[in-house]
């Protein structure tokens, strides 16, 4: 079937028929997403937008093997993140901080949640997010990342990360866990009431 | 397995909306009943308060065309950010940053260019990589940059490719 004259699947096509005006398009149809994205990860505007330029320019070289089995973005989402974990590597922030997997380590306490107080502001919680995801490691910090602030199903967060669908569904339970017992560690005046 | 057992791992899938209609339909009708299990559901609820995300950074004006450009101009894309100490451009200190680590370049480079007014600092992070001969004050300390973190990113060259090839 041919795809419509706008979307993704056409514009790959023309691109690697030498179209830069189409591989424009794609950029600017997903640049804000990404630099979302990339703006969990680092406070930094200059490295937001190294992070999403060289993924962009990632995609570009390896357009040709997109193999539109799974969607343009989550192919895109999933060199971004890549992209994201090598820069926190080079910056000396290893992708597991233990030595063992955090996969394997004991099941966390079930999830008993708490909210945020209604006193705080919105900005103030984001802080708080971010310090605690900030503490995680880093499969973790990405699985609730990729859930929790950019909203994705599972399905495309099992094809970002290019694992089953049965592994996000325990990684963010373990994440979720870890989450709460980080938050307390860090913030024990939002203990439960 | 008693019900609440059954049904408690389904939790999180249903606050997410993972669940099919026959997962989601028997899980309600327990929550219901279940004081227990109703209160493990708001209490998991409850901890999704604490994901917010911060303040979004907008791309800068004519960011697509500009990598579009490079794209097409052959560039690898292999630069991503390597300084430890964090991005001298964000803090202010372009000048000290770059002097220090290539003062005698700059000193030449600057006799070569000669006679220009006032340092500019480069400020709009995203486009600075251009591919022309620098001409002003501010173009040869944003090429000695880009020299400078060149020479940090060697070692990325020879590793393996990264992206999406990781399957
Ligand atoms: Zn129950």
């Amino acid at each position: 079937m041919e795809p419509a004259a706008n979307d993704d699947a056409h514009l790959v096509q023309e691109t690697l028929a030498g179209s830069q005006v189409s591989f424009q398009l794609l950029v600017e149809r997903y640049e804000t997403r990404l630099f979302a994205l990339a703006r969990h990860y680092t406070r930094s505007q200059v490295e937001v937008e190294d992070i999403v330029q060289d993924s962009f320019l990632k995609a570009y070289r390896r357009l040709a093997s997109f193999d539109h089995r799974s969607s343009f973005y989550t192919w895109l989402y999933r060199i971004t993140v890549n992209t994201i974990l090598d820069s926190l590597k080079r910056k000396g922030r290893s992708p597991v901080t233990s030595v063992e997997d955090p996969e394997l380590l004991a099941q966390p306490a079930p999830v008993e949640g708490f909210a945020p107080s209604g006193n705080l502001e919105r900005e103030e919680v984001a802080e708080v997010t971010r310090k605690v995801l900030e503490e995680l490691p880093e499969i973790f910090r990405t699985v609730l990342i990729l859930r929790e602030l950019e909203g994705l199903a599972y399905q495309e967060i099992a094809d970002t990360l290019g694992i089953s669908i049965g592994t996000v569904e325990s990684r963010l339970f373990r994440a979720r866990g870890r989450f709460k017992e980080k938050l307390l560690a860090l913030f024990p005046e939002f203990g439960e009431h | 397995m008693s019900d609440c057992e059954r049904i408690r791992p389904l939790v999180p899938g249903y606050l997410d909306g993972e669940l099919s209609e026959e997962q989601a339909s028997p899980l309600r009708k327990h929550l219901l009943d279940c004081r227990a299990c109703r209160t493990a559901t708001q209490g998991e609820k409850a901890l999704r308060g604490w994901f917010v995300a911060g303040e979004v950074i907008a791309p800068p004006a004519g960011f697509a065309a500009h990598v579009a450009r490079r794209a097409f101009a052959g560039d690898r894309g292999e630069r991503a950010p390597a300084d430890p100490v964090g991005d001298p451009r964000s803090q202010g200190a372009v000048l000290n940053f770059v002097l220090a680590a290539t003062a005698a370049a700059a000193v030449l480079v600057l006799l070569l260019a000669g006679g220009i007014g006032g340092v500019g600092l480069p400020t709009e992070g995203g486009l600075r990589a251009d591919d022309v001969a620098p001409v002003t004050e501010a173009e040869v300390l944003r090429n000695l940059e880009r020299l400078n973190r060149d020479a940090v990113g060697e070692a990325d060259l020879v590793r393996p490719d990264p992206g999406s090839g990781r399957e």
